[in-house]
């Protein structure tokens, strides 16, 4: 590579500056969330160990997950999962050649948003 | 075809088939298990350790927590393979998820066949 072209080579590594379109914000938002969910593992473990034990580990399971605090991490593991869940369904489509044009794309992860927003407050309603 | 896109020329092959053939397997037993769930509401220990005990549901449960371990190896995987450029690094990172998740699945194993 030539002096020139190092020298004037444009940086962007502002991650803030850069526009995802849709699809590519439905993709990378996939990889988070599933990051999230396999992170939380070993504490969804913890919790189901806890209420098959015994009574009093039952009780206390309960007890967690009523804590205001437990219930927003609650929300948004739930927010994980469903984004997982859909765009993951959304994926092995596309697998199989379906909805994979640009428009089908662009238009399957506005889909994809809307679900899960409306399941995401679906489930905080639900538990609070 | 598709055999032979399994055989050893194309290791990636088979790791992108088992991230998608436990994802489908998860992607059913998800919904399932959750209507199970809301149509036998467990309001108590009894009735959810009673819930937890049925043979077919343990085999299914502890399928699903194979198929998630697995699903996560992969994902984990290529998450690594895409941001931590160092080979060193990657693989001491690898290690360390790779005994977690081993550590998981026979925890969940122990959940759901020892209560």
């Amino acid at each position: 590579m030539s002096e020139h072209l190092k020298n004037h080579r444009p940086k962007n590594l502002n991650l803030f500056t850069i526009r995802l379109p849709i699809n590519a914000l439905v993709s990378i938002l996939h990889r988070v969330s599933g990051m999230a969910l396999f992170a939380m593992l070993p504490f969804l473990l913890l919790l189901m160990h806890s209420s098959l034990s015994s009574e009093d580990g039952f009780n206390l399971a309960i007890n967690v997950l009523d804590f205001w605090l437990v219930k927003l991490v609650l929300i948004g593991l739930a927010w994980a999962f469903f984004h997982h869940f859909y765009a993951g369904l959304r994926h092995l489509a596309q697998d199989l050649h379906w909805m994979h044009g640009l428009n089908q794309a662009r238009y399957s992860s506005k889909i994809i948003m809307g679900l899960v927003a409306v399941s995401v407050i679906y489930f905080a309603i639900l538990i609070w | 075809m598709l055999f032979e896109l399994l055989t050893k020329r194309y290791p990636g092959m088979r790791v992108w088939l088992l991230q998608r053939v436990t994802a489908v397997y998860m992607a059913v037993y998800v919904p399932f298990v959750m209507g199970y769930l809301l149509i036998n509401k467990p309001h108590s220990y009894v009735a959810w350790v009673e819930l937890n005990s049925a043979c077919w549901l343990k085999v299914l449960s502890s399928l699903f927590f194979l198929s998630l371990c697995l699903h996560a190896w992969v994902g984990v995987r290529d998450v690594f393979r895409d941001y931590v450029p160092n080979t060193m690094l990657r693989h001491g990172l690898q290690l360390i998820v790779e005994i977690g998740l081993i550590a998981c699945l026979i925890w969940s194993v122990y959940i759901f066949c020892c209560f």
